[in-house]
């Protein structure tokens, strides 16, 4: 019973999702989608939002008491989460308030900052570990210079076919790989769903069987 | 041999620096280069552009992204939105994170402040943070004002001026959608094939490669990737919305566009005296303030508008300085960081590449040394 009922759940839920996507009638169209499925999911969004806020809170109180691995930085949470609702709500989310301030000179330079970390990383591996070891790995080497070039004005200066080169490459080799990793994966992903509805497929469910 | 044993066992902090300076430094000397247009750009710029002036088409912005890839992506949507206002096209915004709802209020006010004259509910329309995607996605392909119910400001969207001739993706047809992962999966996989939406994206470079197979299949109209493709958009707004002309690829060609494209300062406006009379007559109150600040050189009327001080700046007012300035075709800043941004990734590369040639330099020696 423990089982069998959240997998109706998810049988009869998934087959209705499969009608929909596949039969045109106007009880899939208009009736479910609009009359019941999307004024129901807009009605799940408060709740849920509401059970992430007490969600996260009570994992953060709980590894402040347990004074668990690294719990001084749950209080950063609680810090910015409140400082931040309260900004939003006293003083509004529009241009010259305090929430639209620290979004510009905290959040979006900090978070910049660690995407930009990037940059360093890359330059150092490519100095480090970027070896010409084999033949495919010197066809690597040649692509990532060509792209590279290419992809900036400098380059365009060197030689004007560049740009071509580096389209092509773009365009056929790394489109026939892309598309053959997206093949396997959409046909992955039938296969589980499939198995998923059929009831064969049960980790989802817990207990390991 | 000892050079290379060196360069090979060289610390990282020595990478890191030279990094640095390679960024830092063409970002605060910034020169003229031209950035050369993909036809996966120029047709996301055709597409936006053909909806100019029309009532019933409007374009829809989607912000998918967070703040760590805005140095990427907000470029992209400066561009596209400054090409909507310089064209009187219909723009609406929204994004299905709540860390992406301050980023379209700033890059609206970004853009805005150089175009007074534009109206939040009239140009554009700002729904805000809206949860629940796959319902906005659907629900928009049968009406946008129900859908969305209210604005970012609280106003039901249904009373916008800006909604007269819109009702759904009929209309609204095509969006755009930044993102620093997987961008415009929803919109293909459901509004695309349901109700015939063009959609299109803007992505970091790392994921651009990702996107080519939705690119050549058709299902994206356009693509803007990385830094690369903000340039590109800027510099197409610069050559043709700027100066009220559509597309044109003999334009794109002609070496006299490179006068439009300059990053740095320009500073000196010049007219004939046909465009000077008519400039005078546009501005009566402050004709004496202008020709204060006139010469003429060659039968060519020129005022340098960096020469006027701050006092007179104020007195002539913001649309004659900007009348100034697009006459002396200057950009502003916020209109080309993506350009000086790709001057920067321009040393960069270079710098990478010859950090991967002198790795690999270094290796090959070290090896044949050791089989010696």
């Amino acid at each position: 019973m423990k089982k069998t009922i959240p997998m109706m759940i998810v049988m009869i839920g998934g087959l209705i999702w499969l009608f929909w996507a596949f039969s045109p009638h106007y009880i899939m169209q208009e009736d479910f989608l609009y009359k019941f499925y999307i004024p129901w999911s807009w009605a799940m969004i408060p709740p849920a939002t509401i059970l992430g806020i007490i969600s996260l809170s009570m994992m953060h109180k709980a590894k402040i008491q347990r004074r668990a691995h690294k719990w001084q930085y749950s209080f950063f949470f609680f810090a910015g989460f409140i400082t931040i609702t309260l900004a939003g709500f006293l003083g509004g989310t529009q241009k010259g308030g305090l929430y639209m301030w620290m979004f510009e000179n905290m959040q979006m330079p900090m978070s910049a900052t660690m995407f930009a970390l990037l940059a360093f990383y890359m330059a150092s591996a490519a100095y480090k570990a970027f070896r010409a070891r084999s033949p495919e790995a010197t066809v690597l080497l040649l692509a990532a210079i060509i792209v590279m070039l290419a992809q900036v004005p400098i380059g365009t200066r060197i030689s004007k076919y560049l740009p071509d080169i580096s389209q092509w490459i773009l365009d056929v080799p790394n489109l026939a790989s892309k598309r053959g990793i997206m093949l396997g994966v959409g046909l992955g992903s039938i296969a589980t769903s499939l198995k998923i509805l059929l009831g064969i497929e049960r980790s989802y469910l817990g207990g390991g069987d | 041999m000892k050079f290379f044993k060196r360069m090979q066992e060289l610390d990282r902090r020595w990478i890191y620096i030279i990094i640095a300076l390679a960024i830092v430094v063409p970002l605060m000397i910034p020169f003229d280069s031209d950035n050369l247009t993909t036809p996966s750009t120029e047709n996301l710029y055709q597409m936006i552009d053909s909806f100019s002036g029309r009532e019933d088409r409007a374009i829809l912005m989607s912000f998918a992204h967070d703040a760590s890839t805005m140095p990427e992506l907000f470029p992209m949507e400066v561009a596209i939105l400054r090409h909507c206002f310089e064209r009187n096209i219909k723009v609406f915004t929204f994004s299905n994170s709540p860390l992406g709802a301050p980023i379209i209020d700033y890059a609206i006010n970004t853009v805005k402040d150089e175009y007074p004259q534009i109206e939040s509910g009239v140009h554009y329309c700002n729904f805000g943070y809206k949860p629940n995607m796959f319902a906005i996605v659907i629900g928009m392909g049968d009406n946008i004002a129900t859908t969305m119910n209210v604005d970012a400001e609280g106003r039901k969207v249904e009373t916008l001026p800006i909604m007269r001739g819109i009702t759904n993706y009929t209309e609204m047809n095509l969006v755009v959608e930044f993102s620093g992962s997987v961008a415009g999966g929803t919109w293909i996989v459901y509004a695309r094939p349901k109700f015939g939406l063009n959609v299109a994206v803007g992505v970091t470079a790392v994921m651009a490669a990702d996107q080519y197979p939705y690119l050549q299949s058709g299902q994206l109209i356009g693509m803007l990737s990385g830094l690369k493709g903000a340039a590109e958009y800027e510099k197409l707004v610069d050559v043709f919305a700027t100066n009220e002309q559509s597309f044109s690829s003999e334009k794109l060609s002609d070496p006299r566009i490179r006068d439009l494209i300059k990053i740095t300062t320009q500073s000196v406006a010049s007219f004939t005296q046909t465009e000077f009379t008519a400039f005078l007559n546009r501005y009566p109150q402050q004709k004496d303030l202008i020709e204060k600040y006139r010469e003429e050189k060659d039968g060519i009327i020129q005022i340098n508008w960096s020469q006027i001080p701050p006092q007179h700046t104020e007195q002539l007012g913001f649309f004659v300085m900007d009348e100034l300035q697009r006459k002396a075709n200057h950009i502003k800043y916020s209109f080309k960081t993506a350009r000086v941004g790709m001057n920067a990734q321009s040393v960069a590369h270079i710098v990478m590449i010859v950090f991967i040639i002198l790795g690999n330099l270094g290796y090959f020696v070290q090896k044949l040394s050791d089989k010696k």
